[in-house]
């Protein structure tokens, strides 16, 4: 049985959909980031997908991927920063307890 | 590129089941765990696409460095709470266990040229190390230059904002 890219895309929609739904009904700020992790990684998987079936003469899409991974860990640690910043002051992880910047 | 249906189904159960344990448990250490899981197994996916480097790439920064980020913030900020038990660490201590030796082993017996003929490559696309470095280079470098120095601007610029935030306070923040 052959593995084709509609088997590694449904594997990144999955991933996708679940960092949608974590990211939906958690209550805690650090999940909610990974969620959104989740979210990329499977952007991530299907970037690479397209790259490898569609034809990557220039590797466009592994290095829009390389980006990615950049940018996630970029967003990541600007997320985390503000988290710890404001936890200073609220001394709660729930995400109800932040509804203002 | 490594078209095998054994590896790519028992990576898919694990990082579904990963992904999901993450988002539903309690205890945000267990979740992180998990979350380890999802991201290392994402870079095997990776490296059965045929990308090595953004498999290395995957490993390393989403691996180590984005856990120990989040590591160090559940440590700074849920210090007060109780530790939750949960009786689901060990499965995860299991597969996880489970699923790096058999990365391991599979490496190994790649490198080792011990493949079993069951382990087929589609020789569609095959491009040695100097071609992908090679492409890589021109990539970044040449065609996506832009993008690659807005991103060695925004991680300064950050890198700068938190120097401000730490040395200023943010007092005038609260």
């Amino acid at each position: 049985m052959e593995i084709t890219m509609y088997h590694y895309l449904s594997v990144g929609l999955i991933l996708f959909l679940t960092g949608i739904i974590g990211s939906i009904i958690s209550k805690n700020v650090i999940k909610v980031l990974i969620a959104i992790e989740f979210m990329l990684t499977g952007i991530n998987i299907n970037f690479i997908t397209f790259a490898t079936y569609c034809g990557n003469d220039k590797f466009d899409g592994y290095i829009i991927a390389l980006f990615y991974v950049g940018l996630g860990a970029v967003e990541l640690a600007t997320a985390l920063y503000i988290f710890y910043l404001m936890f200073q002051k609220k001394e709660s992880d729930n995400m109800e307890s932040y509804t203002e910047l | 590129m490594i078209n095998n249906p054994i590896i790519f189904y028992i990576a898919s159960f694990l990082i579904i089941t990963f992904a999901l344990c993450s988002m539903f448990l309690k205890n945000i250490i267990y979740s992180l765990l998990c979350a380890i899981m999802v991201f290392f197994t994402a870079s095997i996916f990776f490296y059965t696409l045929g990308s090595e480097y953004n498999a290395i790439i995957q490993a390393v920064i989403y691996g180590i460095a984005v856990p120990v980020i989040i590591g160090l913030s559940v440590m700074f900020t849920t210090g007060k709470n109780k530790t939750q038990k949960s009786s689901v660490l060990p499965l995860v201590l299991a597969i996880g266990t489970a699923l790096f030796v058999m990365a391991f082993v599979y490496v190994i017996m790649i490198s080792l040229a011990m493949s079993p003929d069951s382990f087929h490559f589609m020789d569609i696309q095959q491009f040695n190390s100097y071609d992908v470095i090679s492409e890589f280079t021109r990539g970044i470098f040449i065609d996506y230059v832009w993008a690659f120095e807005l991103l060695s601007l925004l991680l300064t610029i950050i890198i700068a904002g938190f120097t401000m935030l730490k040395i200023k306070g943010v007092h005038k923040w609260k």
